[in-house]
């Protein structure tokens, strides 16, 4: 069964993505690095700051390999400049 | 540990918040931390900087850091800070902590620490508006 999940770009993310939030249909069993990989994809200028790029789901940080549920809600940012 | 978390597009209320610290007969160290926006960035003026927070999740990672504090500074008898988001002109503080203790070497320790956490985890970002 495919899930869906919400992407949310912050800073300047926004400016590479031209919007600040996005939807994507994923595989059961999708992760984070599948998110990632369809987002670069779409998004060529994101992927050239994925060395930077900060990831969570909800209100927390996850790795890579953290795997995906069914309306999770993805945020993809750059280095926090709080202060 | 007493704690207190604001997120505010408003100025910061330093004569309020100075006023309300609460009182302890234990407390030998009362530590303030102020970030003020500069005048300047990278060589060039600047009117301010507009910050943007992913309220949220800032909430919720701050508030993981005061839990933090509580286990490795165990003295500590209050963390209180004021984040400002929107525009913020320069000369203006955009953070403020107070950390409060009974001897002063965990409340700096405990300040610093946060400080730097913050920097590191809270998904707060800001850009500059230049001058006019």
């Amino acid at each position: 069964m495919p899930i869906r999940v919400r992407i949310r770009y912050w800073s300047w993310f926004k400016d590479l993505t031209h919007t600040p939030e996005s939807e994507c249909t994923l595989p059961d069993g999708a992760t984070v690095a599948d998110v990632l990989h369809r987002v670069h994809q779409e998004h060529p200028r994101l992927a050239e700051a994925r060395k930077s790029t900060l990831v969570a789901v909800g209100v927390e940080y996850q790795p890579p390999d953290h795997i995906l549920h069914e309306g999770d809600e993805v945020s993809l940012f750059p280095p926090v400049q709080g202060g | 540990m007493h704690r207190h978390l604001e997120l505010t597009a408003a100025p910061i209320p330093l004569g309020d918040l100075a006023a309300s610290r609460v009182e302890s007969s234990t407390s030998g160290a009362v530590i303030t931390f102020l970030g003020v926006v500069r005048g300047s960035e990278a060589g060039q003026p600047i009117a301010a900087l507009d910050y943007e927070a992913f309220e949220p999740m800032a909430r919720h990672q701050f508030e993981k850091l005061f839990q933090t504090m509580e286990t490795r500074w165990p003295s500590l008898e209050s963390t209180r800070l004021v984040h400002r988001y929107g525009i913020v002109p320069a000369g203006q503080p955009s953070l403020w902590v107070e950390v409060t203790a009974p001897h002063r070497g965990d409340a700096f320790a405990a300040c610093q620490w946060l400080i730097d956490e913050m920097k590191r985890v809270v998904p707060i970002w800001k850009r500059t508006v230049p001058t006019p």
